[in-house]
């Protein structure tokens, strides 16, 4: 019977697929992308006796979670307790989970991708890198100690590398892989320094360990305050927050499904995840690291939320709202609230996952991903525009559909945990989210075509990409019900969701009717502008990106961070780099390396002339040297 | 008895003798017969000195009985190598063998 002991054999079943795709993919029949599904399936399946098994346990007092594992490297130290690197798996509530949404948005990726990356000349190493890519996630979600963590972490931006410049000969692809390595990595540094900062302090890598010693107040405030700030910069780097948000438009330079497993279950979400999974670090740090974390949120929720409504590329508009999503996730964490962190991340797999292999397919069949070249694809592809309609509904909070629930739940801890201004732009985020997600179907599905050549064989796709699809969006449907706690119960969760995954805290799910309301006619409203702006020829939003054109222009140009960063990249690093590699140059390499080499040849050609080859001369000198060496013993002697 | 004053005196002479032939003479013979001398200079040192502090043992003998066979051996050595030298050059004044330069 397999249990939370056998958890690490979920990661381990795709890492295993991935070997074997590298060494022997080429010879599989079909390149191994059977192999691939196969692997992922299997670690869903194996989810299921995990979960049954925590279930079983989880409602011991004082339940944690389960670890299992083994010591990797142990030595002792001379100065102090022993140093050990395990390779340990972590099973808990919270863990459990992501392990659900990841092994299935990536299952249900993977065979969307069969259709999708048909005759693709580097087939078989796709799937190689999508296997992983979810080995990594697995095993980041799985980790029980910090550094076990940090590898999958950086494997999973590595295996995002990969993938998003996955079409590498297309120079923009190679460029957005390069930013979102580079932009994540330097997160990625912040998130290392605090694994640094924390271990010094513990001596231990392990997280329940860190957790116990922090709560026993091992750590001092301010530096707990430092590390936890620390950890957050890699969040923010991984979960695309502001200022480091940049990489993930581009990001969609990625095969559509990779994007969709990247924006929907893996990389992204492992910022919050990973903040989630902190929280009662930054609980006991001072506040201002919570505020810290809603304040980034909400300002990568507006700033996303804007910008999506200028967007032109149907899937550039998804991957920010994508952004807008982590923003929201990370202002519920702000408010403590891990409960309704992961409930809206549980959602917004599904949703999300839906709405980009929907845009996927769009792609697929017209080739265009301008909204300026699509319009009208409703009639001929009905059943993408259905699921795409349901899932940009869910992201703008359209009730009964799983957004609205996870959604609310964010607002009423951000109306309970947070001042009103935080409140009233999670308010007006709505609108504008509804607003800009409605404008892209409208633009997408709806009126007239507006390039005619592209639709001529655009069609539904065919099973392999369509029943994915229809999967994601029953999910998409139902998946929000979990916040009831009749459903929860009914479904073997004890106390409900909320109870479930903060056990510590019960937090369950309440559901206060003003914030439903005031949310829905939020959604709402957002959705009528939406069809007063864009419906037809658009010509309201065409008089209004004139009139506000400096508004239009600002967020057409993404709030000109791209331009700050070139700016500081060209002026500043650049800069610096030109003064230390011509130190490198002319100082260390050629008056060092170079000039201690040139020293010994010239010295060698100076002396080799008192080489004469004549034996007088070498007698003379010996004996001079003999007679000298005397006169000196003498007198050092008297 | 002859003081050991005087046998350091003679072995000095020869040692000097043996350094002006080794830095003055051209001829490679004479350079290892010079040699030779200054190799038998230090064996009339070793008698000198074993005689006068300890008698009864023979350490300073046996040294100079070692190195009058090493300086035999040495003259068979040089002598081999000079006359190699001698056949290639058609003469044995090392000022005029100095193939081992730069």
């Amino acid at each position: 019977m397999v249990g939370m002991e056998e958890a690490w054999l979920i990661p381990a079943i795709p890492a295993a697929a991935f070997a074997v795709l590298l060494l022997v993919g080429k010879y599989l029949p079909r390149r191994g992308d059977w192999l691939a599904i196969g692997a992922v399936a299997a670690s869903f399946v194996l989810f299921f006796p995990v979960l049954i098994d925590l279930l079983d346990e989880v409602d011991q007092p004082g339940f944690a979670g389960v670890s299992s594992g083994i010591d990797w490297v142990k030595f002792s130290l001379p100065t102090g307790p022993d140093f050990q690197l395990r390779l340990g798996f972590h099973v808990d509530q919270l863990a459990i989970v992501m392990l659900v949404v990841v092994s299935f948005v990536a299952l249900m990726v993977q065979v969307y991708s069969t259709g999708y990356m048909k005759g693709d000349p580097r087939y078989g190493w796709y799937f190689a890198a999508m296997s992983l890519f979810v080995a990594s996630m697995l095993t980041l979600v799985l980790a029980d100690n910090f550094l076990l963590l940090y590898a999958a972490w950086e494997g999973v931006g590595f295996c995002s590398y990969l993938l998003i410049g996955f079409w590498h000969e297309r120079r923009s692809a190679a460029e957005a892989a390069k930013k979102a390595f580079v932009t994540t990595r330097i997160g990625d540094v912040g998130l290392l320094i605090g694994i640094i900062l924390l271990w010094r302090e513990a001596g231990t890598f392990d997280i329940s360990e860190i957790f116990e010693f922090a709560e026993n107040g091992g750590y001092s405030a301010e530096y707990l305050t430092t590390a936890v700030l620390f950890l957050f910069a890699g969040a923010v780097g991984k979960s695309a927050q502001f200022p480091l948000h940049v990489w993930l438009p581009d990001a969609m330079e990625g095969p559509t499904p990779v994007s969709a497993l990247i924006h929907a279950a893996t990389m992204v979400v492992a910022g919050v995840y990973l903040v989630a999974r902190m929280l009662p670090l930054f609980e006991l740090a001072d506040p201002v690291a919570l505020n810290v974390v809603t304040a980034l949120g909400l300002t990568t929720v507006m700033i996303s939320a804007t910008m999506g409504l200028v967007a032109t590329d149907i899937k550039q508009v998804i991957a920010y709202s994508t952004i807008n999503s982590l923003g929201l996730m990370m202002v519920a964490l702000g408010s403590g609230s891990v409960t309704a962190a992961m409930l809206y991340l549980f959602a917004h797999g599904f949703f999300k996952a839906l709405l980009f292999l929907s845009a996927g397919s769009v792609i697929h069949a017209t080739e265009r991903q301008e909204v300026s070249q699509l319009g009208g694809l409703a009639k001929r592809m009905p059943v993408t525009a259905a699921v795409f309609a349901l899932g940009a509904l869910s992201m703008a909070g359209i009730v009964p559909l799983s957004g609205f629930w996870a959604k609310d739940e964010i607002l009423n801890v951000a109306g309970d945990h947070q001042n009103f201004v935080v409140y009233g732009f999670m308010m007006l985020s709505v609108f504008i989210t509804a607003l800009y997600m409605v404008r892209v179907v409208i633009l997408t599905f709806l009126g007239e075509p507006r390039d005619r050549g592209a639709q001529e064989h655009a069609h539904d796709a065919e099973p392999a990409m369509t029943v994915p699809l229809l999967l994601l969006a029953a999910l998409t449907v139902v998946a929000g019900f979990v916040t009831f706690d009749g459903v929860g119960e009914a479904l073997g969760f004890p106390g409900g969701f909320g109870e479930f995954v903060f056990s510590e805290e019960p937090e369950a799910f309440h559901f206060p009717l003003d914030v439903a309301v005031l949310s829905t006619v939020a959604a709402l409203a957002g959705l009528a502008t939406a069809f007063y702006f864009w419906s037809g020829e658009a010509e309201p939003a065409r008089r209004a990106a004139e009139t506000f054109r400096p508004a239009y222009e600002t967020l057409k140009r993404k709030y000109f961070v791209d331009e700050v960063y070139q700016w500081a990249i060209d002026r500043v690093v650049l800069v610096t780099g030109g003064v230390v590699a011509w130190f490198d140059r002319n100082v260390v390499n050629d008056t060092g390396v170079d000039g201690t080499a040139g020293l010994g040849v010239f010295t060698g050609f100076g002396m080799k002339f008192l080489e004469t080859g004549k034996l007088p001369n070498y007698a003379l000198a010996i004996v001079t040297g003999v007679i000298v060496l005397a006169i000196v013993f003498m007198v050092v002697r008297v | 008895m002859i003081p050991i004053q005087h046998f350091l005196v003679l072995s000095s002479i020869l040692f000097s003798l043996g350094i002006y032939g080794v830095l003055a003479r051209r001829s490679a013979v004479l350079i290892l017969m010079s040699v030779e001398l200054m190799l038998q200079a230090v064996s009339v040192n070793f008698i000198a000195f074993a005689v006068y502090l300890s008698p009864e043992q023979f350490t300073g003998l046996i040294f100079a009985i070692f190195v009058i066979t090493i300086a035999a051996a040495e003259v068979g050595l040089a002598l081999a190598i000079i006359l190699r030298i001698y056949r290639n050059k058609a003469t044995a004044n090392v000022d005029e063998v100095d193939m081992l330069k730069w």
